[in-house]
């Protein structure tokens, strides 16, 4: 009786079912989505405080952004909570318990509950003000729904000491996570996708000015590269395509395998680098913290677990 | 126990539900061992950890559903316009749920194209008959930096005549001058949208402030309680006027 095992010829759906299970549905450490959260927490305070200021001038009962207003440039379906917030002292505290929303994400203190809080509390405000946006904005909301469908309060976080502290088991790889990293994952390639082709309808991303015209135009400008670029067509030039073969190599490179740790570790310098070229620090750096999804057998290592990297293969 | 082989499908619904196994990343990409298939109940087999085939299926649904939304969020969104199948489909079936979680996006991060919009735009507002300057309130104010000052800059640039629709041109002039007619104590205020000067590589000096220049220009007032919006004549540079008479040597 022949004991070894029969193989059979694998067909393309039963290949592609079978990668599609691995993708989205292998169960993954809990420890890089726990480091995506304090980073994504970090980027949200610092964007939830920008409205502090002036808080009250743009959304308060006499502010600019009146219901008349927000009803023109809102779209259809949008909703925010902060429409109910109709008086100064309501305003004050909608804010206030979004600021205490990022607050319990980065800690991971109740994270289950504190992470859908902050992305409701999120895209509330960016509703009551649409024209006050921009692309770092619309980041953070990706990152903050994909945190909801993970759980990345298992780990480094005041939930995990409390459990720790109870005596209850830690908690292993889990689907949502997987689910979760993927879904970054496939955002931070489609983003960049979508805004390497917006650039290349552009003439100056082909004839290599748009590095200059980054720059110029702004109020606040770093004078000695705006001197250096205007004293050198190749340093104008070597910049623009920089940012653009770069944007092209990370959306397609890191479904490879082979390069996906190196193009992760690239943009964690490169995005923030393009963020700040073009005005947009933050955007860059929540372009660097989807990124990470690709790699979580990286973060894994820098969040300190040895034992991550083959719960953790990474969306792809 | 032998496994039969898994008939060929083409839903990925059904694609994912009959996916037979979970495969070692080390397997050869042509073959599967079928013995291996069958060790669902094995707890080391990677399957193991897999929810059930009932779970994927309702889970690689929906994500095949999301995933074709963010593609016509994506090509709805693009700033080149969509066509009536992507912009009807993507408005009746995903936007009335990807809108409020504001995810409806197209992510176009253009980041320049070397046009005016693209620079950075101040709005002054002062009183109408102002001639002090410390009299104008800037936002942002001169020299602030930081993410606040740019949503400034960026609701600037939404009264740059250029990308601003004309029906709703004055909304946000006449919102700001609402909001600072008692701050500035005049009831006729000049609203002006400034944007920073995009200098040629040729003529760029290292030296100089970076200049302003007008992008529009607005008065509004305050009559009786009732807000007006009225339209300001910009001056244009013109020819001297010639008087036809003074041409021929006569009195004009």
């Amino acid at each position: 009786m022949n004991s070894q095992p029969t193989v059979e010829p694998v067909s393309f759906s039963q290949q592609f079912g079978t990668s599609w299970n691995a993708f989205w549905f292998l169960p993954a450490d809990g420890r890089p989505l726990a480091v995506i959260r304090i980073l994504t927490a970090v980027l949200g305070l610092v964007l939830w405080s920008s409205y502090a200021a002036d808080l009250q001038r743009w959304f308060g009962p006499d502010g600019v952004v009146s219901p008349e207003v927000m009803a023109t440039w809102r779209r259809a379906y949008g909703v925010s909570l902060f429409d109910a917030a109709t008086t100064a002292a309501s305003l004050w505290a909608v804010y206030g318990l979004g600021f205490a929303a990022f607050a319990s994400l980065l800690v991971g203190l109740g994270t289950p509950i504190a992470a859908p809080l902050a992305a409701v509390l999120w895209v509330s405000i960016l509703h009551r003000g649409p024209m006050l946006i921009g692309p770092a904005d619309d980041v953070l909301a990706i990152l903050l729904w994909c945190l909801v469908i993970g759980r990345s309060g298992d780990h480094l976080s005041l939930d995990a000491r409390l459990r720790r502290a109870r005596g209850t088991t830690p908690p292993g790889p889990s689907v949502r996570n997987r689910l979760a990293l993927s879904l970054l994952g496939v955002h931070a390639s489609g983003i960049t996708i979508a805004a390497v082709l917006a650039q290349l309808k552009g003439d100056i991303w082909w004839d290599g000015t748009a590095a200059w015209w980054l720059l110029s135009g702004r109020e606040h400008t770093p004078a000695s590269l705006m001197a250096a670029m205007a004293a050198s067509d190749y340093l104008t030039n070597l910049l623009t395509h920089a940012i653009t073969l770069f944007e092209i190599a990370f959306a397609a490179g890191v479904w490879v395998a082979g390069l996906r740790g190196s193009l992760v570790a690239l943009g964690i310098v490169a995005w923030p680098l393009i963020g700040w070229l073009s005005g947009d620090l933050a955007w860059g750096c929540g372009m660097a913290t989807l990124g990470l999804a690709w790699a979580p057998e990286t973060v894994c290592r820098w969040s300190g677990s040895a034992g991550g990297k083959s719960l953790v293969a990474g969306p792809g | 126990m032998k496994q039969k082989p898994h008939r060929e499908t083409i839903g990925l619904l059904a694609v994912c539900q009959r996916s037979p196994s979970w495969k070692p990343s080390y397997s050869h990409p042509e073959v599967v061992v079928s013995a291996q298939s069958a060790g669902k109940s094995d707890p080391k087999s990677p399957q193991a950890g897999l929810p059930s085939e009932t779970v994927r299926g309702f889970v690689s649904l929906f994500l095949a559903l999301y995933l074709l939304g963010c593609a016509l969020t994506v090509a709805g969104n693009s700033g080149s316009g969509a066509s009536l199948l992507v912009s009807t489909v993507k408005s009746r079936l995903f936007s009335p749920w990807m809108v409020p979680l504001w995810l409806d996006l197209g992510f176009d991060y253009r980041l320049t194209y070397g046009q005016l919009d693209d620079a950075d735009h101040v709005i002054v507002v002062e009183p109408w008959d102002a001639t002090a300057e410390a009299q104008a309130i800037r936002f942002p104010a001169a020299g602030s930096s930081g993410i606040a000052a740019n949503r400034w800059r960026t609701l600037a640039g939404w009264l740059e005549p250029e990308i601003v629709p004309e029906e709703v041109a004055g909304l946000l002039p006449t919102a700001m001058a609402e909001s600072l007619f008692d701050q500035l104590g005049s009831e006729d205020l000049r609203v002006r949208c400034l944007r920073f000067a995009m200098p040629e590589r040729s003529t760029f000096d290292a030296a100089a402030e970076p200049a302003l220049e007008q992008a529009t220009v607005a008065r509004v007032r305050r009559v009786a309680g009732s807000v007006q919006l009225l339209p300001v004549e910009e001056q244009r540079d013109v020819a001297p006027v010639v008087s036809p008479a003074s041409d021929q040597g006569g009195t004009p």
